[in-house]
């Protein structure tokens, strides 16, 4: 049979540097590929590198994009937060309702609040995690008093802030050492998604699980170098417009909450764990404890019009 | 002259390394005072970002004094079996090489530095500015290029010289 | 030239510039920044090499190595480690290459606790070299020792190999924690087996010292005490989860320098002079790990492993060959690469295969990091025998990689059981959990 191979075929590196089974790939790498590629027939393609191939470790992924190393890159704003100072706001507790998606509450701030944040590259999807759950060892969580002197790794300055507030003693450390870290009682938990379960194993060490405190959630971005998008033919970039945006942002929260969803599940079902689901009674002491901190940080950032429009005021 | 110039490019090595051992040092403190202070529900804030940073010194301080000592590992699996002119224009080759990866490395992270002051760049609890870090590398990368230039002509035109004595 | 041609062609060159004596880290960096130049563009080549260059140099995880080698360095200046040796040598010194015995548990524990054979081979090389040259060991036997004790911590958990291995397959981690413990027992008693026919071949090798009364036994145990201490608190403390394996780094380093100051065998001058030692050793291991970093963004834009894969795929060899080709694969690729660099690079691409085969992961997980380790270790350009070599300035490069060979052959005997009895790899996470 002949292939009709196209003239002009332009592959698109993206830099991931999560293994390829993690959620990006389906969700963000792959659709973005098959809709370029439907829509250009086949002249324009994605083509992910898993692992942190070009290059190691999330923090210099923005820095990637810019400098061309990868055209593509998705990354978390926590990992450069002094970057990100108002987009940081999507993370905070009770920043985003909790029935508002987190990629809606986004793109309504992009613009004009958060654009300043991404220069020199298109965002193509700005999501959020599920919101952020208690990931305990032998210690289960059901007020903030059971949080008193307990070590907890959290990531980033404001999440230290949060542990803090709520009586626990935070801790920084690389996420791949969270494993032994739990196992040996270094620490006592985690402040984080539940997809961390499944992802870093954390669900063979962790034994109680609290869900419905406000912890706040993760935000992630996928961007591409400006030049590059510029660069290309008006009908290339017209696929992007097409595909990019909120379309791609829900199918990556959409994956990210099911990914989380199947983690709680699989940890409800296992017999050694304790699983507590606050209710909003329950809840209401531990937005108490972080009010403060929030309401300092938007300040301190001069955020307060960017929260409103995330909340859709 | 010759001899002035290696004097004083010999002082700004050790002046390097000795930012490298006193930086270890710091590294040191700063663990035990995170760890023991952890233990009494008060840990060092921001003790990742000093362990961090500190390393930029720690790794790179020192590379000029470990050219200096001969401390870059080579194959020397043929050096027995090769003349010694061919031996002597690789030692000045390898040295010319090593101060041009140098300098790159230098160039390539000045040029990042410009990113990180663009994009506000700065370590997440402290916020101490990246681009500091990526300067200080580039001044220890400097230098031990120039070190290895130095190295370069020496191994050139004064063979003897060339490695510190006694090592 | 298509893309693989480039990867294999930057290989070869790597290796000729090797041969010609060119710096093992300056030789990785001019093939994988001209490699990536041309693949990607120079700007892209200049950004890996600033990105990697700092994002290594700034570390959490490797902030490890140039605390182990202060530790090491101080353990020697202030005499502490020849005390170590003095007591090893009263207990054991009778028997032939005893030394190098103890030596390769100690450099197996230590791997073991601090998930790093490259912090183990420099550690321990600081202290063990010169104390079995004390002894009158052969330096062969004595750096092929330290060089190769190391890959046995990474079996034994907690190793940071199988961490990485778990993530980047879905594999449970504490399964991989269990299933190294068999391979690890096993390779130890192949590395003792080997240094107890080295020197019954040539006793000079590891010549046997007199047998010593209870008496002196106990005083040579005495003065080790301090050190023995250092290094209790340093795994107590890890296990009691007062600090995370790096910290020990750090706990053990300030111990040995207080111990050393309260004794009066360590003067302020010693300390700042074992601190720049150590910055100095650094400065080598750091340069050739980020070298080897700028050699794996070019082998992936090279596509070097999908190539290599659909190639063994595409022999359709059934499970044994299979297995055979991928693992001798790794031992060629492990000579280039950083052993986790290389995980990263070719997993996604072999594992597929492999489970496509119906091959056990956790199985395939153990054979995969004791080949890992064995690259590391494999002439003509092993890392691991490099960083050897960088606490061993004196002793020749050909003389290390000879030294290397016996456990290096050892290794490989290993490989070949664990082949053909899986059972060996499996049976206790198989019993222990479900
Ligand atoms: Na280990
Ligand atoms: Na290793």
């Amino acid at each position: 049979a002949v292939t009709a191979l196209p003239v002009f075929a332009e592959e698109l590196k993206f830099a991931n540097f999560t293994p390829p089974f993690h959620t990006i790939n389906k969700s963000v790498i792959e659709k973005l590929d098959s809709e370029l590629s439907a829509r250009t027939g086949g002249e324009l393609r994605v083509r992910g590198y898993h692992g942190g191939e070009l290059g190691s470790g999330p923090v210099e992924q923005y820095v990637r994009a810019v400098q061309g190393v990868a055209d593509i890159v998705w990354g978390l704003p926590g990992y450069t937060s002094s970057q990100f100072r108002k987009t940081m706001i999507a993370e905070l507790p009770g920043a985003i309702p909790p029935e508002k998606p987190g990629y809606e509450a986004l793109w309504a701030a992009y613009d004009p609040h958060l654009k300043d944040e991404f220069p020199a590259t298109k965002p193509l999807a700005l999501w959020t995690s599920e919101p952020n759950i208690f990931i305990m060892r032998n210690k289960v969580i059901r007020t903030p008093a059971d949080l008193a002197g307990l070590k907890v790794r959290v990531a980033g300055a404001t999440a230290a802030e949060v542990a803090e507030a709520l009586g626990a003693t935070p801790v920084q450390m690389p996420i791949n050492q969270v494993y032994n870290a739990l196992q040996t009682g270094l620490i006592d938990g985690v402040i984080t998604g539940a997809s961390t379960l499944t992802d870093f194993k954390l669900d063979e060490v962790a034994d109680a699980i609290t869900t419905g405190a406000p912890l706040g959630r993760i935000a992630f971005y996928t961007v591409m170098n400006l030049a590059k998008y510029e660069s290309l033919p008006a009908e290339h970039r017209a696929a992007i417009d097409a595909v990019a945006g909120i379309p791609l942002s829900k199918s990556a929260e959409d994956a990210w909450y099911a990914a989380a969803d199947a983690a709680l599940d699989a940890a409800r079902a296992d017999a050694r764990n304790t699983v507590v689901d606050l209710t909003p009674e329950e809840a209401a002491p531990f937005a108490e404890a972080v009010r403060g901190v929030v309401e300092a940080y938007v300040k301190s950032v001069g955020g307060e019009a960017a929260l409103a429009a995330m909340r859709g005021e | 002259m010759y001899r002035a110039i290696r004097r004083a490019a010999d002082g700004l090595i050790e002046l390097c390394a000795g930012l490298g051992a006193l930086g270890l040092m710091v590294e040191v403190a700063v663990v035990i005072v995170d760890v023991v202070g952890r233990a009494f529900g008060h840990p060092l804030y921001g003790s990742q970002d000093i362990i961090t940073m500190t390393m930029v010194f720690v790794v790179f301080g020192a590379m000029a004094l470990c050219d200096r000592r001969g401390g870059h590992i080579a194959v020397d699996l043929l050096e027995p079996r090769l003349p010694a002119a061919l031996n002597r224009a690789i030692d000045v080759l390898s040295a010319l090489l090593g101060a041009a990866i140098f300098v790159t490395l230098a160039w390539a992270v000045y040029e990042s530095a410009k990113l990180s002051v663009m994009l506000n760049l700065s370590t997440n609890l402290l916020n101490l500015p990246k681009a500091w870090f990526q300067w200080a590398l580039c001044a220890l990368a400097l230098v031990t290029a120039l070190a290895m230039l130095l190295r370069a002509f020496e191994a050139a035109v004064r063979p003897s010289a060339a490695r510190e004595p006694g090592r | 030239m298509n893309e693989g041609g480039i990867g294999l062609s930057g290989l070869l060159i790597l290796l000729v510039l090797l041969a010609l004596r060119v710096p093992v880290a300056f030789a990785m960096f001019l093939v994988g920044f001209f490699g990536i130049a041309i693949l990607n563009g120079l700007p892209s080549a200049m950004s890996l090499l600033a990105s990697e260059a700092f994002t290594l140099g700034t570390s959490p995880e490797l902030v490890v190595i140039p605390l182990f080698i202060l530790m090491g360095n101080v353990a020697s200046a202030s005499g502490m480690s020849r005390r170590l040796y003095d007591a090893a040598y009263a207990a054991i010194g009778h028997v032939r290459g005893g030394l190098a015995s103890a030596t390769v548990i100690g450099c197996g524990g230590f791997a073991a606790l601090s998930g790093s054979s490259v912090a183990s081979a420099l550690t321990m090389g600081k202290v063990a070299l010169a104390e079995m040259q004390r002894f009158n060991y052969d330096p062969r036997l004595s750096t092929g020792v330290v060089a190769a004790g190391g890959t046995l911590g990474i079996l034994i958990p907690p190793s940071t190999g199988f961490v990485i291995y778990a993530i980047l397959t879905e594999q449970s981690i504490g399964r991989l924690f269990i299933a190294g413990i068999l391979p690890g027992l096993l390779l130890l008693a192949l590395f003792v087996t080997a240094i107890s026919l080295i020197c019954w071949w040539r006793p000079e090798m590891g010549p046997a010292g007199e047998r010593r009364p209870l008496g002196a036994k106990l005083r040579a145990l005495a003065g080790a005490v301090p050190i023995l201490g250092v290094i209790l608190v340093s795994i107590g403390g890890i296990y009691a989860g007062l600090f995370s394996p790096v910290e020990a780094a750090a706990v053990g380093a300030g111990l040995v320098i207080a111990l050393g100051a309260l004794s009066g065998n360590l003067t302020l001058a010693q300390l700042w002079s074992a601190s720049k030692d150590s910055v100095a050793t650094t400065a080598t291991v750091m340069l050739i790990l980020i070298g080897a970093h700028m050699i794996s963004p070019f082998l992936a834009l090279a596509h070097v492993s999908t190539i290599v894969g659909s190639f063994i795929e595409g022999l359709g060899l059934g499970v044994t060959g299979t297995l055979v080709m991928i693992l001798a694969l790794y031992l060629v690729l492990g000579c280039f690469l950083e052993g986790f660099a290389m995980l990263v690079l070719t997993l996604p691409i072999f594992f597929p295969i492999v489970t496509a085969l119906g091959i056990d992961p956790i199985w395939f997980g153990v054979l995969v990091v004791l080949t890992l380790e064995m690259g590391l270790i494999s002439p003509p350009v092993g890392i691991n025998v490099f960083i050897v070599k960088s606490v061993a300035p004196d002793v020749p490069l050909g003389q290390i990689f000879r030294g290397v060979l016996p456990f290096w052959a050892m290794m490989l005997v290993a490989l070949a059981i664990l082949i053909a009895f899986p059972q060996i790899s499996l049976v206790l996470p198989n019993s222990m959990f479900d």
